[in-house]
């Protein structure tokens, strides 16, 4: 045990006498190791994000949206709508319980001086207030629920917190293109702090305000009847939602996307996996490319000190000796350029999750756990260790007296 | 003690020099016995540093055994050889070859982590040896804040660490201009005399002889032990 504090001492010493070229050599593995940091723990908050407001959605819920279900993403932001017509096609699907339309968008609202861009959602105050108290745990923390069809709007828990620099509260008015809408309650958290960031609106002072057509919405939320399979009611509502669309307006390739909350999480994650992956695996091109520096380093390192290790092998420094005193100058410059790439990448992580926060359209928190750290600094001690094996070996295979020889 | 501390049997060293063969030693038998102060010398390209390396256990001959304490090396493994060497010969080289990154002290201690020694220990003997050879105020400076002959007691102090049988100097003053080389041969006849360390010098230098108690010389890669057989040497084929 003593002897290896001699030999970090060592080790240390020699990184220090050639210090430029050592935090060369250490920038390499930073950039790789900052990447993955900071790009998993940004990916790895998305998801948390997206679950999150899944779980909030419920888990005998089915949410319909026109449009391919293998194109989620520009589903939810795209234009298409539900028409009244394919509504009432789901509210008479057998095995539907009750059908929560809602249309969402973003839109510029105005509080005392101060303008934002946030997410507006328009919700039928009458039929669909159950369904949000019962089956998806709304609730006010402040003030009533709006009366449908006057310009009163709720707000979620993060208007009290952030949005503006003066807090929201009961009895101001909002405006929005214009038009002054009274707030008349404030929800209590919705679990995500990109729900609790919204507006919510009667869907007919919605349509209204923006030009949507009076009737249609964005997403239908269904809750089905207790006992039935989620899956079997899904393929039912896809049916007859077909059926309606080609005899109503004749559309042979009408699409809808009839997905459940599972097969949602399940999508979600699976992209976000993918795009994990394509992360992990230029990051490792990255390291990969700062391993070979560390090679490098290691190759001209031993080049110079022949002569150094033909003198520690004389004096009686076995094989392993050697090894071990440049694999811990290897080892050091791959864990302090992964402490370095750590912390890099967490203020990079935590910049754009203030960034992303400051603007209430997607909020989400990066997430850093401890095994994401301590797997950087293993990964970067490994890399760092195998990088510095090869020109360890050989400078440990040197013979004592050759080593000397050399260079002289 | 009993027995010498290296014995060279019949020692050949041929280098392959390209297509052609070089052979630095040729027959060589010497022993070296405890407690004596032996000088090699020869010309340049004599062999004398090839026959050091072979009292040193640095290398393995070509040709002929090589025995430390009466073991035959060729039957140790490389780090079993480390081991012993480490612990029974010190060397001293011309060039000094401390650590330029390790203070003087940790220089000197150096050996004896190899061998495993304490660390309280090896940081008292340590100290005592830099006394020894009057780097009593030297002992936390790095080897560029030293003069030249400083940094050669350094080595001396180290090659002492282990308290080795055996200290083998390879043209110990070659550097130092010729005070600084008379200081540094008094040190290690000191080591000599008061310790009864074996000391073997490598020069070619004739006034480091005179401390010395035997003289091998060396030519062409064979001992002459008088003159008759060094006119046998130089007309040898």
């Amino acid at each position: 045990m003593g002897e290896i504090k001699e030999y970090f001492k060592i080790a240390l010493r020699n990184l220090k006498t050639r210090s430029l070229r050592s935090w060369l050599t250490i920038l390499g593995i930073v950039i790789g190791i900052f990447l993955i940091i900071s790009l998993l723990s940004l990916s790895e908050g998305i998801k948390e994000a997206i679950n999150q407001q899944l779980e909030t959605m419920g888990g005998d819920m089915i949410m319909v949206m026109p449009g391919s279900e293998e194109n989620l993403m520009g589903m939810m932001m795209g234009g298409e709508v539900l028409e009244r017509e394919d509504i009432m096609a789901i509210e008479k699907t057998k095995g539907v319980e009750d059908v929560l339309i809602m249309s969402y968008r973003g839109i510029v609202a105005r509080y005392k001086e101060e303008a934002k861009m946030v997410f507006l959602t328009g919700l039928p105050w009458d039929q669909g207030l159950e369904i949000l108290e019962k089956f998806q745990g709304w609730s006010l923390s402040e003030g009533r629920w709006p009366v449908p069809g006057k310009r009163e709007i709720i707000v979620g828990k993060q208007w009290v917190i952030d949005i503006f620099k003066e807090k929201v509260r009961v009895d101001e008015e909002i405006v929005m293109k214009g038009i002054k809408f009274k707030v008349v309650g404030i929800l209590n958290s919705l679990g995500n702090k990109s729900d609790d960031s919204n507006i919510y609106l009667d869907i007919g002072l919605y349509q209204d305000l923006t030009g949507e057509k009076r009737g249609s919405a964005r997403v239908a939320m269904v809750k089905i009847e207790e006992g039935l399979s989620a899956d079997k009611v899904a393929e039912d509502l896809k049916e007859s939602l077909q059926k309606t669309r080609k005899r109503r307006f004749g559309e042979d390739t009408a699409d809808f996307a009839v997905v459940t909350s599972e097969k949602i999480m399940g999508i979600t994650n699976n992209v976000l996996g993918i795009i994990q992956s394509a992360i992990m695996f230029f990051a490792s091109i990255a390291i990969l490319v700062g391993g070979i520096g560390i090679t490098n380093t290691m190759f001209t390192s031993i080049r110079e000190r022949t002569r150094e290790i033909g003198v520690m092998k004389a004096i009686g420094a076995k094989n392993s000796t050697v090894l071990t005193i440049f694999l811990i100058e290897a080892g050091i410059i791959g864990l302090v350029g992964g402490a370095g790439g750590i912390i890099l990448g967490i203020i990079c992580a935590k910049i754009i999750e203030l960034y992303s926060q400051a603007n209430p359209l997607f909020y989400f928190s990066v997430s850093v756990s401890p095994g994401l750290i301590l797997f950087g600094l293993a990964f970067s001690l490994l890399v760092g260790c195998l990088s510095g094996f090869f020109p360890a070996r050989q400078a440990a295979k040197l013979k004592p007296v050759e080593a000397l020889r050399r260079y002289e | 003690m009993s027995g010498p501390i290296i014995k060279l049997e019949n020692i050949w060293k041929v280098y392959q020099l390209g297509k052609v063969e070089l052979s630095a030693l040729r027959g060589v038998d010497l022993e070296i016995t405890p407690g004596g102060f032996v000088s090699i010398m020869g010309p340049s390209g004599s062999g004398k540093s090839t026959l050091l390396n072979m009292i040193g256990a640095l290398d393995f001959p070509t040709k002929g055994k090589v025995y430390l304490k009466g073991k035959d090396i060729s039957l140790f493994s490389e780090d079993e050889l480390s081991q012993l060497r480490g612990k029974t010969i010190g060397f001293v080289f011309q060039e000094f070859n401390i650590l330029p990154n390790l203070t003087a002290l940790e220089n000197v201690m150096l050996p004896m982590v190899f061998q495993g020694v304490l660390s309280e220990e090896r940081k008292k003997r340590a100290k005592k040896l830099l006394i020894s050879v009057g780097l009593e105020d030297r002992i936390f400076h790095q080897p560029d804040e030293l003069s030249v002959g400083e940094r050669q007691r350094v080595a001396i102090a180290r090659a002492f660490a282990n308290d080795p049988e055996l200290v083998i100097a390879d043209e110990p003053t070659g550097n130092l201009d010729s005070l600084t080389g008379k200081k540094i041969m008094e040190i290690l006849t000191d080591f000599h005399k008061k310790e009864g360390k074996t000391i073997v010098v490598v020069t070619h230098d004739s006034h480091i002889a005179d401390y010395s108690e035997q003289i091998v010389n060396i030519k062409d890669g064979q001992i002459i032990i008088n003159d008759k057989q060094a006119a046998e040497v130089l007309w040898a084929k």
